[in-house]
């Protein structure tokens, strides 16, 4: 299922909402829909601060086929941007060294299985997989 | 959605998504602290690395003046997000 969003902080309660409805559908638990709150988040957030003037809305796709889930962020007319080549945070440094920048990509990698980037036609295309365990979803007729 | 405020006690509760969206509004409260404050995490059921940037910086601010954040009632999705970001090494969390 698909569906666009204005570009907007505002908009991430609709884009929760979203998942939500998403998660519903295909059964999928807490946990895992936290992990996608978190992922979609961060990438919606990054779309926004990093192309802030663009009028385009950006659209996000979720994807369940069997126990691996897909989703995809599609941002049009925008510099490339690829999340796999920012540099991870130094977690280990002391408070005064710590940085907040570069958190959420580093925590995006962390809840999904893998990622990737596209860039064709001035759109950037990032797609997130998920394997889903048994846990991660009900089985209501079991 | 997301609430802030103080406690009776001079905690500072929170509740709901703690996202990109909410971050003027937790930093209306939180650039208030002078002292050291416990932060009650028991009604909050989600935060974003926004969430993690008001706590981090107010945490700098109050160190640099002999104080701290208490972070506390931490579980769940709050618990892995701070373990994945090593919030453990600069906070006090129970």
């Amino acid at each position: 299922m698909g569906k666009t969003f204005k570009r907007d902080i505002r908009s991430l309660e609709k884009v929760f909402g979203f998942i939500d409805e998403f998660a519903a559908r295909e059964n999928i638990g807490d946990s895992v829909r936290r992990s996608l709150y978190l992922a979609v988040d961060e990438l919606f957030t990054n779309m926004i601060k990093y192309h802030p003037a663009n009028a385009n809305d950006i659209t996000i796709v979720l994807e369940r086929v069997a126990d691996e889930m897909t989703v995809k962020l599609v941002d049009r007319d925008v510099e490339p941007f690829d999340i796999m080549e920012a540099k991870d945070p130094n977690l280990l440094a002391s408070l005064d060294e710590r940085k907040p920048g570069g958190l959420g990509i580093y925590l995006t990698k962390n809840v999904v299985d893998n990622i990737k980037y596209e860039y064709r036609d001035r759109t950037s295309i990032i797609t997130l997989t998920k394997r889903l365990r048994r846990n991660d979803v009900s089985h209501p007729h079991e | 959605m997301f609430h802030i405020r103080m406690s009776d006690r001079g905690e500072v509760l929170l509740s709901g998504r703690f996202d990109a969206a909410q971050v003027e509004n937790a930093k209306a409260v939180f650039d208030k602290l002078v002292t050291t404050t416990a932060v009650d995490f028991k009604d909050l059921n989600y935060i974003s690395s926004a969430g993690l940037g008001v706590l981090m910086a107010t945490q700098k601010r109050l160190k640099d003046s002999g104080h701290e954040l208490k972070l506390r009632n931490v579980s769940g999705h709050i618990r892995d997000v701070f373990t994945i970001a090593r919030f453990d090494l600069i906070f006090d969390i129970k």
